[in-house]
């Protein structure tokens, strides 16, 4: 099947078959490797990625059944070497242990922060309840949410 | 390769769709895909053969979508569980819906799924089934020809699920007056699947428990209510001693269906609390 997607403001034409899923599609065809697999069955939430404004699992997502879909994956946050608020706030809080889950926790962290920049502990807490950290480091993770949400929020003024 | 070669299939129109899964053999319908690709996933590692035709509803944009009207709310079949949590549209006795959404799963999950692959998917365990059937919900569905047919949440479970039409969406009485919990047991294990779910449903003109619905769901079977205790309760006044004594009432077989003794205690804990909140909170 022939498909366009735009995966980090980058418009791509796809020749793509029915069962290849966008997290195969990511990784082994256009070497977006910072989107993690895991468990591949959509336990974990490593794989996640954000699809028209919403955190989504890429392991349950059939590539071919996103035509026209805005595709926004870890590697498409950073703006050169600037990092977005989110990493930035991840790095300064010390919130990475092993960090295989951190790609997927900053998805679903920006995809909230994006929507509302001052979210309360329990909304913090509901918007991240997909994706396990198995170093057990989500203080510093929650940390990280609520200072890139208000550094976010002052850049919007 | 985590899934089996198949073959994709993306119609435009709710017809087309209708037409498609009568034509198409060998076909599985991808709503949200949560259950779906999961399940295509489990088969293929035990070597077992997959369905080579998928229908997706995608790119339908008729069944994505709520509205409300002084008579009731419909509910299209691809509306995500995250949209129907975030609408402003659950007011009344819709509230409860918010409540059932908020409990399902993880976000990433509630983005992805649909409001029909919960109802409609043949999982006995989901969670809509026992609030649709409490609210008295009506399902429609399409045929291959285009002829639209209508039967109750509570008929369709009746019938183990089963139609050869394309679900597009229920329309649920709007009831001002009715009150409503929900209760879910979650049952952690590798899949979030929940251990039981139930809805307790009723009016209270005179301060009197009326048109009560007990609706349960074990997991093992379909959503099913609970006439006798229904029967029971109706008429009854509030007390706080009523959710004990309901107890005394419960259909038991339905309880006991491939129920463990910790599950049986757990739904007579929850009904009791359900029973208890309604009396208490008036």
């Amino acid at each position: 099947m022939h498909i366009q997607l735009t995966i980090n403001k980058k418009l791509y034409d796809l020749q793509l078959k029915g069962h290849e899923t966008l997290l195969e599609v990511l990784r082994d065809q256009l070497s977006l490797t910072g989107t993690k697999s895991a468990c591949q069955e959509s336990e974990c939430g490593t794989c996640t990625v954000i699809i028209n404004g919403k955190a989504v699992l890429s392991c349950i997502s059939l590539a071919a059944n996103l035509d026209g879909a805005e595709i926004r994956t870890i590697e498409g946050l950073a703006d050169g070497d600037v990092l977005h608020p989110v990493q930035k706030a991840f790095v300064e809080q010390g919130s990475v242990q092993c960090g295989f889950c951190i790609p997927g926790m900053i998805m679903s962290a920006t995809a909230l922060l994006e929507k509302n920049p001052t979210p309360t502990q329990t909304e913090v807490e509901y918007a991240l309840d997909g994706n396990i950290c198995r170093c057990a480091g989500y203080p510093k993770i929650f940390d990280a949410v609520h200072a890139a949400g208000k550094e976010m929020k002052e850049q919007q003024g | 390769m985590l899934l089996n070669p198949l073959t994709l299939h993306s119609p435009k129109t709710v017809s087309e769709a209708a037409k498609l899964y009568k034509e198409l053999e060998d076909v599985k319908v991808l709503a949200g895909g949560t259950f779906l690709l999961n399940s295509l996933k489990l088969l293929k590692t035990k070597g077992t053969k997959t369905s080579k035709n998928i229908l997706s509803l995608a790119q339908v944009d008729e069944l994505k979508g709520m509205r409300a009207d002084a008579h009731g709310l419909t509910i299209k079949a691809m509306t995500s569980i995250t949209e129907i949590f975030e609408s402003p549209l659950l007011v009344d006795n819709f509230q409860i819906i918010r409540t059932v959404c908020r409990n399902i799963s993880t976000t990433p999950i509630r983005n992805m799924a649909s409001f029909g692959g919960n109802l409609t998917c043949r999982y006995t365990w989901t969670e809509m089934p026992v609030v649709m059937i409490a609210l008295n919900a009506t399902m429609y569905f399409m045929s291959p020809q285009g002829a639209v047919s209508q039967i109750s949440a509570e008929d369709f479970f009746k019938n183990n699920a089963r139609s050869e039409h394309l679900f597009t969406h229920v329309v649920i009485p709007r009831e001002t007056q009715a009150r409503l919990v929900y209760r879910r047991v979650r049952k952690m294990s590798e899949v979030d699947q929940p251990l039981l779910t139930l809805c307790v449903k009723t009016t209270l003109p005179e301060k009197q428990w009326t048109k009560t619905r007990i609706v349960i769901n074990t997991g093992s079977a379909f959503a099913q209510r609970d006439y006798q205790l229904e029967e029971f309760l109706n008429g009854k006044d509030l007390s706080s001693t009523l959710g004990q004594e309901a107890l005394d009432h419960l259909t038991t077989t339905i309880y006991d269906t491939r129920s463990n003794e910790y599950k049986q205690h757990m739904f007579r804990v929850c009904l009791r609390q359900a029973i208890e909140g309604i009396c208490t909170s008036n």
